[in-house]
Parts: C-alpha cells; structure tokens; sequence
C-alpha cells in the first residue's frame, strides 16, 4: 500500500507539469483552434532561457525568471505572427502543419545549442525529501506542483473575471462574431500565444529541477498534446486532470512494470492511456458539449 | 452619415457578389434595406462593419465613408469604435457564456468602467425580460430572448450606428412588434442611427425614413419609404415571398456552408 501511495505521489507531482504543457496546447486551440506541436520547443527553450540567464549569466532567480519569460514570450509571438497569423483562414490541417514545421526548425536549434550534451541547471529548489508517514516527498518537486497549480489557478481566474478573459472566452466561441463586437481577434491570437508560451517554459524549467536538459526535452510537448487531447483539447480543466492522471498512470505502472520487464513501461503509458481513453471517449473527458439550438 | 460609393466585394478572389453599391445612411435616421436571399444584404453590412475578411471577402472597388473618413480598409474592432456596431444575421451569441457576459462583451472597445456599469442597467431596462436571464448560459434562450440580448450587446458599445440584419425573422407577431417599438424607441432616445435589413418589408418601411432595395449585387430601386411602400413591384416582390419553410432550409445550408469555411 505505501509503495502504492508512494509512485501515486511522485505520479501526481509529475502529472503537474503535464498538466501545464496540456493547459498551454488547450489555450492556444481554444482561441485559435490550432493544434500546436510547437509547444514542445517552447517549453524546451523555457527551459534553456532559464538555464541561459540563472546559470550561465547567474542572474538573481527572480530576475532570470522573469528575462526567460520575456524570452520565450517574445518566442511565441514571433512564431505566431510570422508562422500561424498568414494561416488565419486557411484550413486547419495546414495550420498543424505550420507548428510542425516550427517544432522541427526549433528542434535543429535545440540541438546545435546542445552540442550532443547535456545542460545543468544549478538546483533552485530544495532537493531534500520530506518523510511523512513512511513516504517521500520530494521538496523541490512539491513546490513546484503547488507553483503549478497556482498558474493554472491564476488562469482560470483571468478567464472567468478579467476583461481579456471575457475577449479570449468570446473569441474562442466564435471568431466573426467576437470581430463584430470591437474584438481584435487578431490581438487575442498574439496574447494567447505570449501567455500558453510563457506556461511552458514553466513546465519547462520545473522539469530542469528535476533532470537536466537534453535532446528530448521538446519531446514533452507531444505528452502535452495527449493530455490536451485526452482532457478533451477545450478544456482547462480536462487538461489538469490528464495531466495527473498521465503523471500518476506512468509511475504506477512503471513503478510495478518495469522491474517485470525490464523497464519502458513509461515512455508506453502516455500512448496507452490516450488509445484507451479516446475508445471510450473520442472527444475527450471533457470534450466541449455542443449547443445545439437553432 | 454613412455613405458607400460604388462599392465591389469579392470572396475568395474570385466571386463578385456586390457589383457597385451606392447608399447613404443619413445621422440620426432609420434607412431600410430590403432584397431577396442572396442579394448581397448581409455582404453589404459585413462590408461597413470589417468583418468580411474572416470569410475571405474583400472590399475590391469603390468607397465606405462613414463622418468623412474612410473606413474600407479599416479593421473590424477600429470601426466599433468610431461607432459603428453590426448585430449579425441568426442572433448569434457566445453560446457557453451567460446573457450578463454577452452583454458586457459588447462593451470591450470601451474603457469607462462606470459608464459601462451604467449602461448595462440601461440595458436591462431596455429588455427589462432579460433581468432574470441574467446568469443563464445563453445557448440555451429562445429566439425572442436571443434577439434581445444581441440588441442589448450591441447597445453596449454606444453605436452611431446600428447595422441590424433581420431582426423580426422567425419571431411571433407580437414579438415582431415588440422588437420594433424598441428599434425605433433606440433610434429616438439613444439618436442611433439605424440601417435596418428586412424581408419584413412592409414593418420596414413604415418604420424608416428610406429604403434600398438590392437584387443580385445592385441596388435597384430606392426612395423615401412612404413611396417605396406603394410601389406596385415591391409589393408583388414580398408577396411572392411567402414560402417561409423553403427559405429557412436554404439559409441553413449556408450558414453551415459559411462556417465550415471559416473553421476550415
Ligand atoms: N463567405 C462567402 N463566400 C462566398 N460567397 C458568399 C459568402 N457569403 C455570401 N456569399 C454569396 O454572396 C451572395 C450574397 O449573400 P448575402 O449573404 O450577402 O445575401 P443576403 O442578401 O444577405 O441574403 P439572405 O436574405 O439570404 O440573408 C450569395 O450568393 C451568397 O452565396
Ligand atoms: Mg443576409
């Protein structure tokens, strides 16, 4: 049983930076509905900026933090204006295309900055565990779940009760019509991608806390993109509890698996579980209802 | 004053669906606009407001003025805010938001917090039927209730000028009168000006000052409306309308058509 509670608690705090990688592909679909593949890069040059401005240049954390969201902020409205904004119109098909033609353009950097290596960050977080009741818990890792949580919080709170969110929620329903009411939907794509980038890099560097950056970092946003889709692709919500199911699913069952075997099991559940989760439901757990009524 | 002179749009480069529209909508009037299916009613009106560009439509020839300045080129939210406000044909509303936020979101080019709080119990008191709707997810009103609450939305922006595309269609008598009073009460207190799309043409007329009527691209007649409501075509023209069921499955189709190239 604790060995249970054990993989479910690294599992959930795993699942929480899932969660933000799906919450930032859900964004960008709501509003723009394109489905990026370009999020893994995001989140793997989040992960560099940081790397970049706290341990290469040493910079104060809070100060590096911020530079590397400026960074990876300016990264994502550039790759949406310049790759996705002249797709506006055009089929949607061609639009995925675009972000996939992002990801392997970013992925050639990615790889040139790495040099065939690997890039520590200097640990920000604690790296102690604490024990309670016979369990682990790492520290640095239950910071950055409650972190991440609090990031999910803030933008469900801007989606329900700012004025943006009010824009963004509209211009998610329908573009024309949030255009006929003084929306610049235009404006809203931009936004939308400066903020779904800057939650990746958030998911990028809490996975720098954990294992040090390398080649298939930018592979984490296809995980993203089973947790938006699982979670249902429009939902905020669907996407936080695919997150932490994936998370939880893989360590319980690598955690029982592997040393069956021999190991893999990991990298297998996240495809299981979107195969297993989209037979029963193909929109999704939280696939938008329609509202039919003409 | 809203003026277009010889204005052409195009979709998709290639299909010229207004070939040379000239109307004026003078400040403080109600001008109808009356036509068949397919005449070009709603391109026109896609065309003053900006949004024809999210169905690939573009203004190719010609000139929209609206107070002197130019605005064929302008975008969609620039053109909300010199004054201009289009309530879209079908009463489309954010469906999965509530009456309330559909309606606050018709004040988004706006940034005076007090004003916009003031306006929204205006509003209410406008569709007084909307108060107790006010936190219903809205996909789910009747067409009545939609129609207010699209009136409502559009009010919110404090319009020069209303663009209303078929606002009676599908609705009871009673509501149809309704709706028409509150047009015209719109009109008079608010002084916005109103270009009114019907195929209700005899409610039309008698509620504005002047009318077009466009077929296949053009304008073909105009005039004060006391004289276009004797106009012997005109009156042959909307009587031979009458077969309601067909048209509505022909507007389905497109509209369904219409979204399906916007989504992709
Ligand atoms: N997005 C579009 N792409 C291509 N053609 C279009 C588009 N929208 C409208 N059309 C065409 O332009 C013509 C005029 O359409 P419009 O919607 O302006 O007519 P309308 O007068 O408003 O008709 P209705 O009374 O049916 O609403 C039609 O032939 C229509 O098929
Ligand atoms: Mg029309």
């Amino acid at each position: 049983m604790s060995t249970f509670l054990q993989f479910l608690i690294l599992g959930l705090m795993e699942g929480g930076v899932y969660a933000l990688v799906g919450v930032s592909i859900v964004l960008v679909y709501k509003a723009t509905k394109t489905v990026s593949i370009a999020h893994g890069q995001l989140l793997a040059f989040g992960a560099f900026f940081f790397y970049l401005f706290f341990g290469y240049f040493g910079l104060p954390i809070i100060i590096a933090l911020l530079l590397c969201f400026l960074a990876i902020g300016v990264m994502g409205f550039v790759i949406e204006r310049l790759a996705l904004r002249p797709m506006i119109g055009q089929p949607l098909f061609a639009a995925f295309l675009v972000t996939f033609a992002v990801f392997v353009v970013f992925d050639g950097v990615f790889l040139l900055i790495l040099k065939g290596g690997i890039l520590g960050v200097p640990k920000f977080l604690p790296r102690e565990s604490l024990l309670v009741g016979g369990l682990r818990i790492p520290e640095g890792q239950a910071i950055s779940f409650v972190l991440s949580m609090a990031v999910f919080g803030i933008i469900g709170l801007m989606f329900r009760y700012s004025k943006v969110g009010l824009g963004m929620r509209a211009t998610a329903e329908d573009h024309q019509l949030a255009q006929s009411t003084g929306i610049s939907v235009k404006k809203m794509f931009s936004v939308i991608w400066v903020v779904s980038s800057v939650v990746a890099a958030i998911a990028g560097i809490s996975t720098a806390h954990v294992i040090d950056i390398y080649y298939s970092y930018p592979l984490l946003g296809i995980k993203g993109l089973i947790v938006a889709l699982v979670g249902g692709l429009e939902s905020l919500p669907g996407a936080l509890l695919g997150g932490l199911i994936l998370g939880i699913l893989e360590n319980i069952s690598a955690g029982y698996l592997d040393p069956i075997v021999g190991g893999g099991v990991k990298e297998v559940a996240a495809y299981f579980m979107l195969l297993v989760i989209l037979l029963v439901k193909p929109y999704g757990l939280f696939g938008l209802v329609r509202i039919e009524r003409i | 004053m809203l003026s277009l002179e010889n204005v052409e749009v195009i979709y998709n480069d290639v299909i010229l669906v207004l070939k040379g529209v000239s109307m004026q909508v003078p400040d403080g009037k109600i001008v109808s606009l009356l036509g068949a299916n397919g005449a070009g009613k709603t391109t026109t009106l896609k065309a003053i407001s900006g949004v024809l560009y999210t169905e690939l439509g573009e203004v190719t020839d010609g000139r929209i003025e609206f107070e002197g300045r130019t605005i064929g080129r302008m975008d969609p939210e620039d053109i909300v805010r010199l004054g201009i406000v289009q309530v879209m044909e079908g009463r489309k509303l954010f469906e999965h938001l509530t009456v309330d936020e559909n309606v606050k979101v018709g004040a988004y080019s706006r940034s005076d917090a007090a004003e916009i709080r003031r306006d929204i119990e205006r509003i209410y008191q406008y569709f007084p039927a909307l108060l107790e709707l006010k936190g219903r997810i809205s996909g789910y009103l009747s067409g009545g209730e939609r129609q207010m609450v699209v009136m409502g939305r559009a009010l919110m922006a404090r319009p020069k000028l209303m663009l209303l595309d078929e606002p009676s269609i599908g609705l009871s008598p009673m509501l149809v009168k309704e709706i028409f009073q509150i047009i015209k009460e719109i009109n008079l207190q608010e002084k916005t000006s109103i270009f009114l799309v019907e195929q209700n043409a005899m409610i039309a007329l008698s509620l504005s000052e002047y009318g077009y009527v466009m077929e296949n691209g053009r304008v073909v007649i105009d005039g004060p409306s006391d004289k276009l409501k004797e106009n012997e075509d005109i009156k042959e023209f909307y009587l031979g309308l009458s077969e309601l069921g067909k048209r509505k499955s022909y507007r389905e189709v497109k509209h369904y058509k219409r979204r399906k190239r916007w989504l992709g």
